[in-house]
């Protein structure tokens, strides 16, 4: 094909957008709300991730060190968790600096620590995190291979809650999301082969005067192709709206801040340039793609 | 040319639709080919169209042994034919300008070409003031001049023109097999479905009667010139 021909058939796809605006716009409108429905779906699904991440993050393993320990064995001790793979962050917990803790959260038992005098009876720790939680029991029983370690601390049973929250929300979201788009595809499907069915008679005529099924295809090709692409940039300025609004929502709230964090929340901004292509290329490429499937029954004349 | 050897066309219900029709029609010839409805017509130009296949014997459409023809040679057979409907068939949301030149963009033409080819048509049917109108604007008797302007393009070898008259007023019916006569004195094969037969007597020339999926009459007759206003003598 010529390229003159092949931009009369481009031109002829954009045009029939127009011609065929009613249809247009159905098909718009479906893909649009299947875009945002999945699309939605998927930052609602991102962001509980991020929350849960973000709450993970707030756990911490307390390793507490035999009282006889040297400063050198203290300081290999160190040494050697920080060389740990799920081990992301380690401070040292001095016994002074946790009885200065302990004497402040339990102001009103002054009278208990002056009996004790100048004795302290807690010992030195390392503050850990982990990388990853799920992996916490492995680098338990690695830590504890370690010479002078006196006992562990850790969060097990909110580590178990939140790994099984997070389980569920990955079947739960992901099932969703999967059900979204196979019923948006359906529906889209549906509308585009409602659209190719009212110009059946023109594929026919397009067929008897000798046109390949390249050539048919192709402006409705386009024109699914340009639907989408319209329907992808609306569903890109309404989920950049809501979010926004959902978002500053959240941020006025203190107190369920203090517990997800506000870090947790990922800004529009950061993931605008993944939404935006996703929305604009998987709205095009449904479009064109529906089109094009739908006019196969009607081309085999 | 057209040859039909010993030609059946059996449904999938069942139906005998043709049954052992031979048939030639050499190029250049204009044929009336008429009967009664379900006689087998429809079929016919399905099976030149290769829009169905012959469960037995050959088609030659052309040149094109059409038992032979693969599927994706089926727009190459099919832009050597032009055609003409009883409804039209005309895309309504192009111009007449643009459904004639439609014709021309598939085979790829240079848009030069497609100006001046569309344009003398378009005169040759006499509608050049109605060029920019769309379908839905002109009369049953336009559209066909459109059709037919469409059917001529693509300077087929052969025009079939599949019951042209039966949607336009009688008088207009003979003003469009004149402008198909004049098409095949140019040299183009014309093989015309029809079912009105006073119109055929009027114009003459070789009748193929099909009854029953065969055909019972196939010779040449002589015009009578007499035209029938009013009405379609169906038998």
């Amino acid at each position: 094909m010529k390229i003159s021909g092949f931009k009369y058939l481009v031109e002829k796809g954009v045009d029939n957008v127009w011609k065929n605006r009613m249809m247009a716009f159905a098909s718009f409108c479906v893909l649009l709300v299947s875009l945002l429905l999945v699309g939605l779906s998927v930052l609602v699904y991102m962001n509980v991730n991020s929350i849960i991440g973000g709450i993970e993050q707030k756990n911490e393993v307390i390793v507490y060190l035999d009282d006889d320990i040297s400063d050198d064995e203290l300081l290999d001790i160190g040494a050697a968790l920080q060389k740990m793979s799920n081990v992301t962050e380690v401070r040292f917990y001095s016994k002074e600096e946790a009885y200065e803790s302990l004497k402040q959260s339990m102001a009103e038992y002054e009278v208990l620590f002056e009996s004790l005098g100048d004795d302290n009876p807690l010992v030195d720790a390392y503050r850990l995190k982990v990388g990853d939680i799920g992996q916490i029991s492995a680098t338990i029983a690695q830590i504890r291979t370690l010479d002078h370690i006196y006992s562990i601390r850790a969060p097990y049973d909110f580590v178990n809650v939140l790994l099984q929250l997070r389980s569920i929300l990955t079947i739960v979201m992901g099932a969703l999301i999967v059900a979204m788009v196979i019923v948006s595809m359906v529906i889209i499907f549906n509308t585009t082969k409602t659209s190719v069915y009212a110009r059946r008679e023109e594929i026919q005529i397009m067929k008897y005067v000798g046109a390949t099924d390249g050539f048919i295809r192709i402006p409705f090709f386009i024109e699914g192709m340009v639907t989408g692409f319209f329907a992808g940039i609306a569903a890109l300025i309404i989920t950049w709206l809501a979010y926004d609004a959902v978002v500053n929502t959240l941020q006025s709230q203190v107190a369920l801040l203090s517990i997800i964090g506000l870090g947790s929340i990922i800004s529009f901004g950061s993931i605008y340039v993944p939404v935006m292509l996703s929305y604009i290329c998987g709205g095009a490429l449904v479009g064109a793609v529906g089109s094009a499937i739908s006019t196969r029954k009607y081309i085999n004349v | 040319m057209v040859e039909l050897k010993d030609v059946s066309v059996t449904y999938s219900s069942g139906v005998d639709a043709l049954n052992h029709v031979s048939l030639k029609i050499n190029d250049g010839d204009f044929a009336f080919v008429v009967g009664s409805s379900g006689a087998g017509k429809s079929t016919m130009i399905k099976l030149l169209l290769k829009e169905i296949d012959a469960t037995e014997g050959t088609v030659i459409v052309n040149g094109y042994n059409l038992s032979r023809l693969r599927r994706r040679k089926i727009p190459e057979l099919r832009r050597t034919i032009g055609i003409v409907f009883q409804d039209f068939r005309l895309i309504t949301s192009m111009t007449v300008y643009e459904n004639i030149a439609f014709v021309l963009r598939v085979i790829d033409a240079p848009a030069r070409y497609i100006r001046k080819r569309v344009q003398y048509v378009i005169s040759l049917v006499g509608l050049q003031a109605k060029a920019n109108s769309y379908p839905d604007e002109l009369s049953g008797g336009e559209k066909q001049r459109v059709a037919i302007a469409r059917a001529l393009v693509n300077d087929p070898k052969l025009i079939i023109a599949d019951e042209p008259t039966g949607n336009i007023d009688p008088e207009l019916s003979y003003e469009i097999v004149e402008l198909l006569r004049g098409i095949n004195a140019c040299g183009t094969t014309i093989l015309m479905v029809t079912h009105e037969h006073e119109m055929v007597r009027h114009f003459g020339g070789r009748i193929i009667n099909i009854a029953g999926g065969e055909i019972v009459y196939d010779d040449i007759i002589e015009g009578t010139d007499e035209q029938i206003v009013g009405g379609t003598n169906e038998d």
